[in-house]
């Protein structure tokens, strides 16, 4: 079978700048244009090679994603993990390889994206709708059902900015529990409020990932990959170190946690 | 270069401190009670990382992951209710080194929708908790045009081709706050809209297009009130005010172009933020919105044609006052916003990947 999702060497390079600020950061106009002045001889002092050392937040990454599968991605902080989702959110482009994906792709790199909060729950859901892609008539479609899995019914009409916070993410989460694409990309952005609430997070997100579609998860509970996830890929430093079998991976990732002498 | 290191096996290490075998078993119990075991993992391959010096992008050949696991048929199986057959192409193409994309018009029908709700956001929000709502839109024209009417009309007696000063003003001062407020809301549209650019894809050439647009409701608004002074002052609808759709039409060309160009440079250059006010008043300054062109000596008014907005208001005052239109100029401010128009797409889409990352 074909997969629905090909990474072939992927790469994301950053460069940090020696003067200890980022070279793209608050850049001011001036310091570009002095720069574009100094370039010319900095070409030929540094062989075209600007200073600053380079980070490789991605390295070489292949992998392939079959449909309806659902792939875990693990490994821990800056290993790489929001920078491959963010690629293949077409969010920042990659510094080499390429991503083929075979289907229509959600990504929910962050709950209540767009939300505005002088608007109403009823309003912020047919706006946070859009933003994540949803067609107008989707969103009318399964609007009742999102209120109520939101348990929001009473304050529909009221600015989401007087919303509890749980109030909020779960207006939030209900929105993007509803979207219906072939492939789903999610960060960390799941089990949001409270102990019940998260329940029911949890058997929506097994419900998602038993309906077919194919599913990319990063997460940093372990329990969860392990549980929803039938392959998983750990990243670290930006490559894979391992990749197979959910459970397996995140066993190899908590035993190469056993052996960094930091933590024994 | 690269060379793989001795096969080493993972295995619990027999004097491992108490807190790390706490930690670790904290860990397991997490993932499900599945004690790890050395004999899980079937093969460890573990990569020395060679760092390369140069850090350049040639350092691409076929790499294996470290550790490939026989796949467990039980859990890779996929559902039986297959999606069907996947499209040949792909429907997402990432590839690094895009040189030159042209303006993606399929995408950007694809996401009109995403348009319309960002427009409709403006508008709904942009008169949100004011005690006036959106008679904000007519205010501000209007005391400018009494305060204009008073000291370039009555003290300084600017002229102003014989038509009535707070009509002369007004018109001006409509087009001229449509314009004023659609490039400067524009310019700073990607910025205020951070948690969008930096989460979810789309075309972002919606984000200041959808700025312009809901600036146009104010426009209509504060046009109104114009179409009231007109008829207050007994001037007559006629053919010629025909003209006014398509000239309407063009200065928010001519709004979208200028923004989206200082929108995506505001990104990068947060100059552009301190620098706005001050191209604005400068430009309004030398565009005839508190005089008329025929105030500048004939042999150099190609100098203040050569500013776009002139031949557009220029136009849009003659052909409501009946006047003969000037098309030289007008044609001018046509090309010019074409062009821009063009220059403005092209330059936002080369900028556009690098928005997320440079925001």
């Amino acid at each position: 079978m074909k997969p629905i999702i090909e990474v072939q060497n992927l790469s994301k390079r950053y460069r940090l700048d020696p003067t200890g600020k980022s070279s793209v950061r608050y850049a001011t106009l001036r310091e570009s244009l002095a720069a574009a002045m100094r370039k010319p001889f900095a070409r030929w002092r540094g062989n075209g090679q600007r200073k600053g050392e380079i980070i490789w937040a991605l390295d070489d990454v292949s992998f392939d994603v079959m449909p309806g599968e659902v792939l875990g991605v693990i490994g821990s902080n800056g290993a790489g993990k929001s920078t491959l989702l963010a690629i293949l959110s077409r969010i920042i482009e990659p510094s080499g390889g390429r991503a083929a994906l075979y289907g229509r792709v959600a990504s929910l790199l962050e709950v209540g994206t767009g939300f505005h909060p002088d608007l109403s729950g009823r309003e912020n859901i047919f706006l946070n709708g859009a933003v994540l892609g949803m067609r107008r008539r989707e969103i009318e479609a399964r609007f009742d059902e999102i209120v109520a899995f939101a348990e929001v019914e009473a304050f529909i009409d009221t600015a989401v900015k007087r919303y509890s916070s749980g109030m909020y993410v779960r207006l939030a989460f209900a929105v993007a529990a509803h979207l219906d694409p072939e492939i789903l990309i999610l960060d960390e952005v799941l089990a949001v409020g409270d102990a019940s609430f998260q329940k029911k997070c949890l058997g929506k997100m097994d419900d998602v990932t038993r309906s077919g579609r194919t599913v990319l998860l990063v997460s940093h509970n372990l329990a969860m990959v392990s549980q929803l996830c039938e392959r998983a890929i750990l990243l670290q430093h930006g490559r894979i170190d391992a990749m197979g079998p959910a459970a397996s991976v995140v066993a190899h990732y908590l035993a190469s946690l056993d052996a960094t002498p930091g933590l024994s | 270069m690269r060379q793989p290191s001795p096969r080493r096996r993972v295995a619990a290490s027999p004097r491992r401190p108490i807190a790390a075998s706490l930690l670790r078993r904290v860990l397991i119990d997490s993932v499900g009670g599945r004690p790890y075991t050395p004999s899980y993992n079937p093969c460890l391959y573990w990569h020395v990382r060679v760092s390369d010096k140069r850090g350049s992008l040639r350092k691409k050949h076929e790499m294996e992951p470290a550790l490939q696991v026989a796949s467990d048929e039980s859990r890779t199986a996929p559902p039986d209710h297959q999606a069907g057959e996947l499209p040949r192409q792909p429907v997402v193409l990432i590839e690094a080194n895009r040189r030159w994309a042209a303006l993606d018009f399929a995408a950007l029908w694809q996401y009109r929708e995403l348009f319309y709700f960002l427009m409709w956001r403006d508008v709904k929000v942009r008169y949100k908790q004011t005690m006036f709502g959106v008679l904000w839109a007519i205010l501000q024209p209007l005391v400018t045009m009494l305060i204009f009417t008073y000291f370039f009309g009555r003290l300084a007696r600017v002229p102003a081709d014989g038509i009535p000063y707070p009509l002369f003003f007004y018109a001006g001062l409509v087009l001229w706050t449509f314009f004023s407020n659609a490039v400067s809301n524009a310019a700073n549209s990607l910025l205020g809209n951070t948690n969008l650019i930096t989460k979810v894809y789309f075309p972002r050439i919606i984000i200041p297009g959808a700025t312009v647009g809901a600036g146009l409701l104010d426009f209509a608004i504060a046009a109104a009130l114009l179409v009231g002074l007109l008829f207050a002052y007994r001037f007559p609808l006629t053919k010629g005010d025909l003209l006014l759709l398509p000239l309407v039409l063009l200065v928010t060309l001519l709004a979208f172009a200028v923004g989206v160009l200082l929108a995506a440079l505001n990104v990068r250059y947060r100059d552009i933020r301190y620098a706005l006010p001050f191209l604005i008043n400068i430009w309004m300054f030398v565009s005839p919105i508190i005089y008329p062109s025929s105030l500048v000596p004939a042999e150099w008014r190609w100098v203040l044609a050569l500013n776009p907005v002139t031949g557009i208001v220029e136009a849009f005052r003659a052909s409501l006052f009946e006047r003969p239109v000037a098309w030289g100029p007008l044609a001018y401010s046509a090309g010019f916003t074409l062009v821009l128009l063009g220059v403005a797409s092209v330059a936002f889409q080369q900028m556009e990947r690098y928005f997320a990352e440079d925001i």
